[in-house]
């Protein structure tokens, strides 16, 4: 590659490449462009299914609404590391177990929350975010519905 | 499922990859290793990309700097690696449809191609004992493209985590 | 004003809504501190090898530290005016996290020993303190998101 021109070309087209892979982090860093900090959501349903696992663990719930339709929902929580040193244990809820979880809509209108608190069977109530994530401070809980 | 995405998927459902993504801390500690190692493996070769462009430690010659950074470079790498296959170990399902993870690997390939081809020319062309206004430049092109490329797989490997 | 108060004041400013509202600014910002991460890191470990006697024998004790200190400089610079950024995003967040606490001491450890370096007599000693001290911030940031 040789001539200026050809170089030239070669640069400004790797620019590009390098602004669109920016874009692209912008487009879904963590809460902020994923989730929806004014909508928030409180789901009670019971545990399909468990994923407890890096770096966020997922639990799915079927959720009844007001006319009695269920549908699957998904929530986004912490890694198990974070969520133990809470005091949330991996045995700690099961399939089948009732969870109501606090948290904000996904943006892009999925059944996805991210489960900023949850009330475990037992009737703790723990706080499911990821600390240092953009989300709402810690602090401020989802109003309740 | 092609091929490929059947073998990343029994590789994350094999017991070490499980075991690692189910970890309580296991996982954090190979991701802060991986996070922490761009300063040896990218930080380094910025700086010789710097030297290269003659930003930086002019005082020595371009071999002086190339002959003991590469090294260290190397040694990046063979951290950055291993974390790093560990870590895709761990959620390769995940991974193989991942749009970042995929650029990422292709920007690792390329920079790979861009710094042989820098060697495979300097050894071949370069005078020894360069001053900042005889080095080629076809070298500094290589140097500037290395900063570019090693920006983009950084970004990406951030990425990751969000898409 | 309590730090507290400080804290909460920052968070609700322009600048600290502006961040934490914007879809891409938290990100980018992000990415900044991680690139700067990578250059800064190297130009410890570099002067720290050669202090060592690892790499570049042939240059004076404290040489390739000097050589590299504007890209230390440059590079420290946008780490912490990043990183006061990403605070600003939530600082509450931040307030009550241990790890988050513990790495800003290492900072101000890490910033005073090494504007000190020059004055220390074994070169190896001034290399290496400093870059402990940042490798142990690095090491307390990764651990504020698993609190």
């Amino acid at each position: 590659m040789r001539t200026l021109k050809s170089k030239s070309v070669l640069i400004a087209g790797l620019l590009a490449l390098g602004l669109t892979a920016g874009i692209k982090v912008g487009a879904h860093h963590s809460f902020a462009a994923e989730f929806d900090g004014d909508k928030p959501v409180r789901l009670v349903g019971t545990i399909t299914k468990i994923e407890w696992t890096n770096p966020h663990s997922y639990f799915y719930l079927d959720v009844k609404n007001s006319q009695g339709v269920v549908a699957s929902w998904g929530c986004e929580a912490g890694n198990p590391g974070a969520l133990s040193r809470r005091g949330w244990q991996r045995g700690d809820i099961k399939i089948g177990d009732t969870l109501i979880v606090d948290g904000f809509l996904a943006k892009d209108g999925s059944h996805l929350i991210d489960a900023r608190r949850v009330t475990l069977p037992d009737g703790r109530i723990v706080y499911g975010g990821t600390p240092g994530d953009g989300g709402p401070e810690d602090t401020q809980s989802p109003p309740k519905p | 499922m092609t091929f490929v995405q059947l073998a990343c998927q029994w590789l994350a459902d094999t017991a070490i990859g499980t075991r690692i993504r189910e970890s309580d801390n296991l996982f954090s500690v190979i991701e802060t290793v991986h996070v922490l190692g761009i300063i040896v493996i990218a930080g380094t070769i910025a700086i010789v990309d710097l030297r290269i462009l003659g930003v930086l430690l002019t005082r020595l010659s371009i071999d002086a700097v190339l002959a003991p950074l590469v090294k260290i470079a190397w040694l990046g790498f063979a951290v950055m690696a291993s974390s790093g296959l560990l870590l895709f170990w761990s959620e390769a399902d995940k991974l193989y449809s991942n749009p970042a993870f995929r650029l990422k690997m292709l920007l690792l390939l390329v920079a790979g191609a861009n710094q042989w081809a820098f060697h495979w020319s300097h050894d071949s062309r370069m005078p020894a004992g360069n001053a900042p206004n005889t080095v080629p430049r076809w070298a500094r092109f290589a140097a500037a493209l290395s900063l570019l490329l090693w920006t983009g797989i950084i970004v990406l490997g951030r990425a990751i985590a969000y898409l | 004003m309590t730090l507290l108060q400080a804290c909460e004041w920052l968070g609700s400013s322009w600048l600290g809504t502006s961040i934490r509202t914007s879809r891409f600014g938290f990100a980018v910002i992000e990415m900044a501190h991680l690139l700067a991460l990578a250059l800064f890191g190297a130009t410890l470990l570099i002067p720290a090898l050669h202090s060592f006697g690892v790499i570049f024998k042939g240059s004076p004790p404290g040489a390739i530290a000097r050589d590299l200190r504007t890209a230390r400089l440059a590079s420290l610079g946008v780490m912490i005016v990043s990183g006061i950024l990403l605070f600003a995003d939530g600082p509450l967040r931040y307030y009550g996290n241990a790890a988050f606490r513990v790495k800003l001491l290492l900072i101000a450890a890490a910033v005073l020993t090494g504007s000190l370096s020059r004055f220390m007599g074994e070169a190896k000693f001034a290399a290496l303190l400093p870059l402990t001290l940042w490798l142990s911030a690095g090491v307390a940031g990764r651990v504020i998101g698993v609190l």
